[in-house]
């Protein structure tokens, strides 16, 4: 009907009425969610980018994962591991009628294929491939990892969705992957760049039969499809989350919480806490390699203020000094007293002291993520009033991505996670990392952490970790802050986590 | 006539070879890494090395350039260091949205714009005179980030008359594809009516103070007549380059309303591309929005021929 009208109007007229064809005609059984942005590739193994684990998940899978309560379980492994009383020995069955998208079976020869492409291109591989002797297929369903020394984050690294070890086929493997095939509910069927991705479900899937819990479980592929639409703009995401065009819509800014609330077509989805928003100290060149002028820049910061900057409304961030969250086993209270000092006098008579000659200290930082950006610009005002000269280098993530790299320039950069799962996925704290953070006494600490595997003393070992943290100010955590997304009226099923998943979410 | 439009066409070339080579230059001349964006956050330097050897970004400069030079004259603009796909593939799929979004918006801009201009010449210093050229600074003045905001909150999210973003999905039709730029079309449409209308306005004026025009009426010729025969058709000339530079600007610069909306067009591409540091594709853009500019400079002065016979080349 509106079709023949606009045939007889003016264009205008026939540009108005083709919006009654313009609702998405969707079918009943498909997720619609709404990204940061594109995943520009579909290979997990080579990208630390969470919006690259968000949606490949979907489709490639791992031996393990983690539980709702960040447990570490079984998910292409048939159960836990094997480990041997020294620590060096990593026995793993593999579940066996594991089909891939294109139709072959898995065993051991595409895990052990695809571990040692991990261990070789990928950046959490390659920063464990030096304990690694070697992974053997010991049978059919059976593979086997020899440590040179105990590594006991190793099966946090296998269950981690970033820059992950998921298994392929092992005639797919080579240093790059032209296209994916996983063995995960939902396959690969459209891809147009910047604009959708189509999964659809994956019929010879085999799920789990535990219940699901958290990425654990059962996978239950509810939708028969699951759409990941590329929408930049943080504003956009909100407006197609309140107009219906989205099921799902990731990282919302605060200022959108109370629309959401009062809308009837969707409901706010607070991850709290999501992360912490860190300042990352140079520890290779410059000025912060003097622990007096690290420790003035600690005993300066205006924590409280900076977050408020950041986030504007304490819904979404938390004055907290410790690594990990309330709730986490990791936990502690070492070295928080040097948290939060706000103390700009103290810090300038440590300046003084130090015989600070106004060197300017230079933060770098982005306004692609406004929150940084705001940080540092309290920070400059208490820095300045205790004495330190500051020259703040904003640029585009692109450019801050590359200048990190120098170390001769920069002295901070500011930058934020999610709480991970397991500290030494972290790489904040270690020699090798582009911090470059380096003493004896944290170095000897976090060797001994890597290697224990004792669970209470590990606490105690990160306890220690942390305290170093503060007292040698490796980096600084600016607290806490929350995510927000959004979920449309009728949706069930998705968990909030900082890499949601959508094999079990139903909608109306 | 052919002379002038060989000559056109060659000028063309070089100009798009300079383009060509600023747009190499520039983007090499930006920070920027495109193989630790790739990486993610937490990748090694070492990481964004080995990528870097393996995109052939570590090659020396000059050989880049000649790679680059060499392979666009035979028509192939490299491979998109993101979509790992070819360049012309990745902007031959973003052009459907931007060309019809710009002949949407042209045309809107035209009804809205050429009857009011005309009708506020003929009545110069009336009140609608005055309200035309009125409405004209606002819509030239308001943010086009801002219309289109404020017309996806209002018309699409709270009326739900249209989509509120995006090109459509896996299933969408053409019809409905274009569905999704009736709102943007409107935004830059009311936008871009404002420089038409006034031109339009201008360009009558002139023309309706001319003797021959004074000549025809007292011939006894319809005012109907006077102004759409007589005057509109000398007057067009100057709204013709205006349309066509319009046009042109439709398909380079629309930038935020494409972004606003997400729409999957060249200008939502550039800007990610620049975000990205996709060197090839930000080259390909820049080449392809260079040669439009050109096209459409020659089509709209081959187009003077048509309409004023007078024309010579």
């Amino acid at each position: 009907m509106a079709f023949a009208f606009s045939r007889r109007s003016s264009l205008a007229v026939a540009l108005l009425a083709t919006t009654a064809f313009a609702v998405p005609a969707h079918a009943q059984t498909s997720i619609d969610v709404a990204i940061v942005g594109e995943a520009d590739t579909f290979d997990p193994m080579i990208s630390t980018k969470d919006v690259v684990s968000v949606v490949t998940q979907h489709f490639v899978e791992t031996l393990y994962t983690f539980d709702e309560n960040w447990n570490v379980a079984p998910l292409l492994a048939t159960g836990l591991p094997t480990i041997s009383d020294d620590g060096l020995t990593y026995t793993i069955g593999i579940r066996q009628g594991i089909t891939f998208h294109d139709g072959s079976s898995m065993d051991s020869a595409d895990v052990v294929a695809s571990l040692n492409r991990w261990l070789e291109v990928a950046t959490r591989g390659r920063g464990v491939a030096d304990t690694v002797a070697s992974v053997d297929a010991t049978g059919d369903y059976e593979v086997t990892i020899t440590m040179n020394e105990p590594y006991s984050p190793l099966l946090s690294l296998l269950a981690f969705s970033n820059s992950a070890a998921v298994v392929y086929p092992e005639e797919i493997i080579g240093e790059t992957i032209d296209e994916v095939i996983g063995t995960g509910p939902y396959r690969i069927a459209e891809h147009v760049p910047d604009q959708y991705l189509q999964l659809v479900r994956f019929d010879g899937y085999v799920s789990r039969d535990e219940p699901s819990s958290g990425a654990a479980g059962a996978r239950m592929q509810v939708a028969d499809e699951i759409r990941f639409l590329p929408v930049p703009d943080p504003n956009t995401r909100v407006e197609g989350l309140l107009s219906g065009q989205f099921h799902f819509a990731e990282s919302l800014p605060a200022e959108s919480f109370a629309r959401i609330s009062d809308s009837d077509a969707a409901e706010p989805l607070l991850l709290r806490p999501f992360g912490w928003p860190i300042f990352a100290i140079n520890h290779k060149a410059g000025l912060l390699t003097d622990l007096p002028l690290r420790q003035a820049l600690q005993a300066a910061l205006p924590i409280d203020d900076m977050l408020f900057a950041a986030f504007g409304d304490d819904n979404f961030f938390v004055v907290d000094g410790p690594m990990y969250p309330e709730g986490w086993s990791w936990r502690n209270d070492a070295g928080t007293e040097l948290y939060n000092q706000n103390d700009q006098a103290a810090a300038g008579a440590l300046l003084e002291a130090a015989g600070y000659d106004g060197t300017p200290l230079r933060i770098l930082t982005s306004r692609q993520f406004d929150f940084h950006f705001k940080m540092a610009e309290v920070a400059k005002l208490a820095l300045e009033a205790a004495g330190f000269t500051v020259q703040m280098d904003v640029v585009d993530w692109a450019t801050l991505g590359q200048r990190r790299n120098d170390p001769a320039l920069w002295d901070i950069y500011i930058t934020h996670s999610p709480f991970l799962p397991e500290p030494a996925l972290t790489s904040l704290y270690a020699a090798s990392s582009r911090l470059g953070w380096s003493n004896p006494e944290k170095d000897a600490i976090l060797a001994s952490f890597t290697t224990e595997t004792d669970t209470a003393r590990r606490q105690e070992l990160f306890a220690d970790l942390q305290e170093q943290v503060f007292e040698d100010v490796g980096f600084i955590k600016i607290g806490g802050f929350n995510a927000l997304s959004g979920i449309a009226a009728g949706v069930e099923g998705v968990a909030p986590t900082p890499w949601p998943f959508f094999w079990n979410a139903s909608a109306e | 006539m052919t002379n002038y439009i060989l000559r056109r066409l060659f000028g063309m070339v070089v100009v798009i070879f300079l383009v060509l080579t600023i747009a190499f230059i520039i983007v090499r001349l930006a920070p920027g890494d495109p193989a630790a964006l790739m990486l993610g956050p937490v990748a090694t330097v070492e990481d964004a090395q080995e990528l870097r050897a393996r995109l052939g970004l570590d090659r020396p400069i000059p050989v880049q350039y000649a790679t680059f030079v060499l392979n666009a004259v035979q028509g192939d603009l490299g491979t998109s260091i993101f979509f790992n796909q070819p360049v012309t593939d990745v902007l031959v799929r973003r052009a459907e949205p931007t060309i019809f979004l710009s002949v949407f918006s042209l045309l809107i801009a035209l009804i809205i714009a050429t009857p009011i201009g005309i009708y506020a010449a003929y009545r110069r210093g009336s009140f609608l005179d005055q309200s035309a050229i009125s409405l004209a600074m606002l819509a030239a003045s308001i943010p086009s980030f801002w219309t289109g905001l404020m017309f996806q909150r209002y018309l699409a999210t709270e009326l739900g008359w249209f989509p509120a973003s995006g090109y459509g999905g896996p299933d969408a039709t053409f019809f409905e594809r274009m569905g999704y730029l009736v709102l943007p079309s409107i935004v830059l449409g009311i936008v871009n009516s404002a420089l038409i209308l006034r031109f339009t306005r201008a360009s009558m004026l002139d023309i309706l103070g001319e003797d021959y025009i004074r000549t025809a009426r007292s011939k006894g010729m319809s005012e109907r007549r006077v102004v759409l025969r007589h005057a509109l058709k000398n007057a067009a000339i100057p709204i013709i380059t205006v349309v066509g530079l319009t046009f042109a600007l439709l398909v380079s610069g629309a930038v935020v309303t494409e972004r606003v909306f997400n729409i999957p067009g060249m200008g939502n591409l550039v800007v990610s591309a620049v975000l990205r540091r996709d060197y090839p594709v930000i080259q390909g853009t820049l080449i392809v929005v260079a040669s439009l500019y050109v096209i459409i400079n020659l089509l709209t002065d081959l187009l003077y021929l048509v309409v004023d016979k007078r024309v010579k080349y």
